[in-house]
């Protein structure tokens, strides 16, 4: 099995790691990197709770080696709130609309919402709630992730065009 | 639920690629995006020695126009056909149809070459490429060839490809401009695989449609071309159309089967209602023109 | 989403407050947004090790050898255990009722496996990586034999488990309906039989179980575990392991949802904990989604059929329900679910109901609890009701106005004599007929038939008992201890546990209302056993009733304090104090005042100043007793359309009317509902764990277990219909409600949209191929797996060989006096019973004797060998129990009739 160095930028700051081939990168920003707010679902890319961004764009860590994320930037849940503590505009809207309860499922929703609706991002209703598909909560019934998802897009009376972009 | 151990190679050049191949002797698997293949390595359903990631090899990446028609590198995002001007003018059937493959954040990291070389029968892309005729390259240290896409699918997960062999390219041939996609899908829920779906284009010349493709996905084994169906369209104008007439055309041609999902018998019956629908839609189009 | 068109209303007697009532943001919810959460795999420990597990490839078999040489060369193991190396912990695999098991239950396989999943070795190993590669090296020779999948294969297979008669795990109820029954049931104008087929679930929590068990030295446990309560985990890890000497300490800070299966450990979770006081390491093992969809305990995959005899005008005049349910292989409770027939006319005029309920043992993955474990109540009755309706061509509504029970009609008691005082679903339904058009939407669904298209409206209506206590051992009241600190904050632990219940929250809004400060002041903690009291936790709808009281009783108790103590340091009388904003205030004399923070350091610190007799400190604890069942009611409506072209149903409008009393917070409320309701529809629509005529799971991964998505959730609305409960606060339980009343409402709206075609048989789930086979007429489902299950005679496995009693027991006098030791299977699991029996005559004396006391009988008879006696309980409930038992030697059996429970086995020997 081969062994490989690796080099990446998490939540804003360098990081290096020597890891197996075989480790994704959920496994390695859990257990190398202590980023343990990335969750595992399912391991098997539906569930959406292991969801990060890298480079920027929302993916499944658990489908994704470690060795592959060499040179990436990446985002977890953890790296989003203001240094002082203030939360992110996805987070606060998220805890304002109830739009989670257990917590395990959210991390990857917050990542999923955060890399629609940021700066210069102008992503309808219709498709933050086509990426939501892609999140599996078991708790809330998706009521205040709808409600989030409603309020955090740039069109919130649901603009339903679908043009070019993909959500 | 963690993978067996392997080791990874992430070649620059094809020619890199084909090497490691040829020395795994059928030992090593291919990685592009992994949407599909990590599910597979880390329930180890998939034991490969050797994986060769072809995420680093630069010229298999991008869409370009070339003689004849746009070709997209393997590895190629699937959301770079989402975001390509050159595709949502020229084969709009392919933005369509990646809007349905997984989930947002798949189609993030998934390619198109691993849709295609997947062979999953259900699969979106793979009926694209049958239906506008496409030519899928591959390579390998024994040299290059080109296979037809419709002849490319040997059965579920089966494709022509040799253990030694790396998809290089798919090769869509040009439509004429203002051609009309085609696009029906049914699945449980958003990103699972087709129930039953039906892919095509028709291209329009003097009023009359001079081309068809029209192919469906989870009816048989492989992504399965509606032959008959097109001959039916060709040489009508939309409101000439008989849509119930081609729909069924189309569903004799189809060897649909039961699984867990639903039954051969659900397949044809819905799958002539999509298509029928869909081309009743187009027709409904053409007395609006 | 709330519905601005539906104000919440509050009845007299709902609370209200500053916070309690309000949509208060949730204590928990910024580390869970910030990924700070912590759930059990992102605790580590120095020196942890990681377990995986080899795990059964059949589902019947017995094991010819285990061969565990080539996974032991693999760099980084440190040991592999089969059964045999944990057998001498003789752990009791105890149920959720502290009863041992009917069947002998092992961590891991104990000479045979009985499902595909089934652990069979464990391996310790550096990490998961490497503990996977061994467990795959694992060799076992299995000598196979032909698996009981299915309820139909148990009741004709040789059982599953040898030495037993059958494969009945647990059985109440007459196998013969009453002739009086039968008579009603035969003379009425209209007699409905409905069946209802309930595929197996999964529960799915987005969290799997997962366990990291530290042994500190050989007087100490620590368990991080992913359960519904520490205390229940701490107190079935003692009582398993036979009460050890050994402080056992449980923390569980997040749980990623329960929905009852995480009540107590199982195979899993007790072989890890075995291992490691075995091995002295701390092991962790996280099961992996394909274990749990393959190896962790299930639920539901039930049949039942109920007959409903009704007169002309719809009036329900009888009932019969005949109930299976699949208990798996070593289900965590042998369950016949006896509460399905205690409610399954629990809100209705209903005049009689006889019942059959029975489960059965299959080579499956055992059964365990998920939401509403008796759901299938209101399924089978409110889709009962509506094919009645179709067939007596009255109004679906009308039906349920003439049968239910209203408030002005109470107090009463239901057929099976449960006292109703305060249930209210006929009031819900009318507020919810006063929020949604009927008339309306009928027009609406006539005009859309004539285009071709199907709509259709659902409506059901229930009763939920909730927040039960003092009738079960594991079901207690709840523990609230609350102080002010000399900061002036204040500090809450609680017996609660929330897996997204967000007690820490809604526990925070009461003391902060009930004390007088900002909600941001009050810190809750739970989520160890080591803190607070025991509680079951999060089972049964309980938390917000029972725990609710305890906070607002020890809230008050600390209140009076403050208020003493405050008119004792300002001179004034107590009655004067006021507590706001946490500022001690006097009314009518401004100039006296102090904060509560100064107050505080008074009390802890300066003994001097307090009022004599009064105990330094601001601290006080309630542990509330509720009523012993608190009753919340619902009715839901739901409209879908079914496309007529593929069978595929979009759930267009769902609302819901409920009273759950006093809504603490009402967004915490309609989450709970909301959660529920997706999960039905998920049963509805969607999800199934299904098996081949193997036993093999053909839904092992998530692409094919359907959890239902976003896109299948249509927005709820909420009409709230609360009236208080009888319990400290007023609060109704609200936590299973949803998951109960969402599946008949579904059933019935598709079941409506459909009428113009026939009817639906509810088999779940409803696949767009099962619906469209119904518009269709003819049959375009999958072609069934014919399991080719070999018809085998039942016959007990040659075990033991019987002691031929005729020829070793030489004839004699039978004799009774003495001590017996007797076993009663209930339906709360196996009781363990001590008799002493004195004869006089024809005359018969004595006691039984149980953990829970001695009682002695009356009206007995002796009758050569056999004693008739009764016994009257008054828990769970007033009945009399007449025992029927016969004498052979030294062994005794019989039977038990347990009134309304029907009759349960009884067997022992002498002692």
């Amino acid at each position: 099995m081969s062994n490989h160095k690796i080099e990446l930028t998490i939540n804003g700051r360098q990081y290096s790691g020597d890891v197996e081939a075989r480790t994704s990168l959920a496994d390695f920003l859990r257990d190398d990197a202590g980023f343990t707010g990335v969750h595992l679902g399912c391991e098997h890319g539906v569930c959406g709770a292991c969801t990060i961004t890298v480079d920027g764009r929302a993916v499944r860590s658990c489908l994704m080696l470690a060795v592959q994320a060499n040179g990436a930037t990446v985002v977890t849940a953890e790296g989003l709130a203001a240094e002082d503590g203030t939360l992110h505009p996805v987070q606060q809207v998220m805890m304002e609309e109830h739009a989670l309860q257990c917590g395990f499922c959210t991390p990857g929703v917050v990542m999923t919402l955060a890399s629609l609706t940021g700066e210069g991002k102008q992503c309808s209703q219709a498709q933050i709630e086509g990426a939501m598909s892609g999140h599996i909560c078991r708790c809330t019934g998706y009521q205040g992730i709808r409600r989030s998802a409603a309020r955090l897009a740039y069109d919130a009376m649901g603009d339903s065009a679908q043009q070019g972009g993909d959500a | 639920m963690k993978p067996a151990p392997f080791d990874y190679y992430a070649p620059a050049t094809i020619s890199e690629a084909c090497q490691l191949l040829s020395e795994a002797s059928g030992g090593a698997t291919v990685i592009a995006g992994g949407q599909t293949l990590m599910p597979l390595l880390n329930l180890r359903m998939s034991q490969p020695f050797i994986l060769v990631d072809i995420n680093n090899t630069a010229e298999m990446k991008g869409i370009s126009a070339v003689d004849g028609g746009i070709r997209i590198g393997p590895a190629t995002r699937q959301y770079e056909v989402l975001e390509s001007e050159l595709l949502v003018e020229r084969l709009p059937l392919l933005v369509e149809a990646v809007r349905h493959v997984g989930h947002h954040q798949t189609r993030n990291r998934g390619t198109v070459g691993g849709s295609i070389a997947l062979g999953e029968p259900a699969a979106e892309l793979p009926a694209c490429a049958v239906a506008l005729g496409a030519t899928i390259d591959i390579a390998s240290v024994r040299g290059t060839r080109q296979v037809p896409a419709s002849e490319f699918y040997l059965g579920p997960f089966m494709t022509v490809l040799e253990p030694d062999e790396l998809v290089t390219g798919i090769t869509f041939p040009a439509w004429p401009a203002g051609h009309l996609p085609l696009f029906s899908e049914l699945a449980q829920r958003p990103g699972d695989f087709a129930l039953v779906g039906v892919v095509g284009a028709l291209a329009l010349e003097a009023g009359k449609i001079s081309r068809a493709g029209i192919a469906w996905m989870a009816m048989g084994p492989t992504p399965l071309k509606a032959t008959a169906a097109e001959q039916l369209l060709l040489g009508k104008s939309l409101a000439e159309i008989d849509p119930q007439a081609v729909a069924e055309a189309a569903v004799a041609e189809t060897a649909p089967f039961d699984d867990k999902r639903t039954s051969a018998e659900y397949r044809r019956t819905v799958g002539a209602r999509l298509l029928a629908r869909a081309l009743r839609e187009l027709t409904a189009q053409g007395e609006a023109a | 989403m709330t519905n601005m068109n539906a104000p919440e209303e509050k009845s007299a007697g709902i609370l209200t407050g500053k916070y309690i009532g309000q949509r208060v943001h949730r204590k928990e919810d910024p580390r869970l947004l910030t990924g700070h959460g912590q759930f059990v795999d992102d605790v580590s420990v120095p020196g942890q090790l990681h377990v995986a597990f080899t795990r059964s490839p059949v589902a019947r078999a017995s094991i010819v050898s285990i061969s565990s040489d080539y996974a032991r060369e693999v760099p980084g193991v440190h040991a592999i255990y089969t059964q045999q190396d944990l057998a001498d912990f003789n752990v009791d695999m105890i149920s959720f009722f502290l009863a041992s098991p009917d069947v002998k239950t092992t961590p891991l396989a104990d000479g045979r496996v009985a499902y595909v999943g089934e652990p069979v070795v464990m391996v310790i190993a550096d990490s998961r990586a490497i503990a996977e590669d061994a467990a795959s090296l694992v060799e076992v020779e299995y000598a196979e034999e032909t698996p009981l999948i299915t309820i139909d294969d148990a009741r004709h297979g040789a059982p599953v488990h040898p030495g037993r008669e059958d494969n009945i795990a647990a059985q109440m109820g007459e196998e013969e309906i009453d002739e009086d029954l039968e008579a009603l049931l035969q003379a009425a104008p209209h007699l409905v039989t409905h069946k209802v087929v309930h595929q197996r679930i999964s529960q799915s929590p987005m969290e799997t179980r997962g366990v990291l068990a530290d042994p500190e030295g050989p007087k100490e446990l620590t368990l991080y575990i992913t359960c519904q309560s520490p205390h229940m985990v701490e107190r079935w890890t003692s009582l398993a392991l036979g009460k050890p000497d050994m402080a056992i300490r449980v923390i569980a800070k997040d749980v990623g949802g329960g929905f009852g299966l995480k009540n107590h450990p199982w195979k899993e979770e007790v072989a890890v904990i075995l291992a490691a006081l075995k091995f002295r390491r701390p092991l962790k093992w996280i099961e992996d989604r394909y274990e749990n969809l393959i190896g962790a305990n299930q639920a539901r995959e039930q049949e039942m059929t109920l007959q409903v005899a009704l007169d002309n005008d719809g009036k329900l005049l009888a009932s019969h329900g005949d109930y299976s349910c699949n208990n798996g292989a070593f289900p965590q409770l042998s369950e016949c679910n006896i509460a399905v027939h205690m409610f399954v006319w629990g809100a209705y005029k209903m005049p009689a109901y006889g019942f059959l309920t029975r489960g059965w043992y299959t080579n499956t993955v055992g059964y365990a609890a998920y939401r509403g474990p008796w759901a299938m109540e209101s399924l089978v009755r409110e889709t009962a009701l509506d094919v009645a309706a179709r067939r007596l061509g009255i109004d679906p509504i009308e039906i349920r106005r003439k049968n239910l029970v209203t408030l002005s009609e109470q107090p009463t008691e239901s057929c099976m004599q449960i006292p109703l005082e305060d249930v209210t679903p006929a009031e819900c339904l009318e507020k919810l007929l006063g929020y949604f058009d009927v008339d309306a939407f009928r027009r609406e669904q006539a005009e859309a038939r004539e285009q071709g298209r199907y709509l259709g409206l659902g409506i059901a209506a229930y009763i939920e008992p909730t927040g039960s206590a003092g009738a079960i051992a594991t079901m207690t009241g709840e523990l609230a201890q609350v102080r002010i600190e000399p900061t002036g904050k204040v500090t809450a632990t609680m017996s609660t546990h929330s897996q997204g219940h967000g007690t820490q929250t809604t526990m925070a809004q009461i003391f902060a209302d009930r004390l007088g400060v900002s909600y941001e002041d009050v810190s809750v903690f739970e989520g160890d056993s080591s803190r607070g009291g025991f509680s079951p936790g999060a089972a049964g709808s309980r938390q917000g009733v029972i725990a609710g009281g305890a906070a607002i009783l020890a809230a008050d108790k600390l209140a009076e304090k403050v208020r003493t103590l405050a008119a004792h340091l300002l001179q004034v009388e107590a009655a004067a104090i006021a507590i706001d904003a946490g500022q001690i205030s006097v009314a009518g004399n401004p100039d006296k005042s102090i904060s509560l923070g100064e107050l505080a350091n008074i009390a802890y610190g300066e003994p001097d100043r307090l009022p004599p007799g009064m105990e330094s400190g601001l601290e006080a604890q309630h542990r509330y007793q509720p009523p012993p069942m608190t009753f919340a009611s619902a009715a839901n409506a739901c409209v879908v359309e079914v496309d007529r072209d593929t069978g595929f149903v979009k759930i267009q409008r769902w609302i819901s009317s409920e009273d759950c009393g006093t809504p603490l917070n009402p967004a915490v409320v309609e989450g709970q509902v909301s959660g529920g309701l997706a999960q039905a529809i998920g049963m509805v629509l969607l999800e199934e764990v299904g098996f081949d005529e193997r036993g093999n799971p053909t839904a092992a991964t998530y692409k094919d277990y359907m959890m239902p998505a976003i896109s299948d959730i249509p927005t709820f609305e909420f009409v709230h219909a609360n009236t208080p409960s009888q319990s400290v606060g007023g609060m109704r339980g609200v936590g299973e409600g949803g998951a109960i009343i969402g599946a008949p409402t579904l059933v019935n709206a598709i079941a409506d949209a459909l009428a113009p075609f026939g009817e639906v048989e509810v088999n779940l789930p409803l696949t767009p191929a099962k619906l469209l086979s119904v518009m269709e007429g003819r049959d375009l489902t999958p072609p069934k797996v014919v399991a080719p299950v070999a018809v085998e005679p039942v016959a007990p496995a040659p075990v033991a060989e019987p002691v031929p009693a005729a020829d070793a027991t030489p004839a004699g006098p039978v004799v009774i006096d003495g001590d017996w030791k007797m076993i009663l299977s209930t339906p709360m699991g196996p009781q363990e019973m001590q008799g002493h029996f004195e004869t006089s005559g024809d005359n018969l004396s004595g006691y039984l004797s149980s953990p829970e006391g001695q009682m002695e009988f009356t009206g007995s008879v002796v009758n050569g060998n056999n004693l008739v006696f009764d016994l009257k309980v008054t828990k769970p409930m007033k009945i009399t129990l007449k025992y029927n038992l016969l004498i052979d030697g030294d062994k005794i059996s019989g039977k038990c009739k347990m009134g309304i429970f029907g009759s349960a086995k009884l067997t022992g020997e002498r002692l």
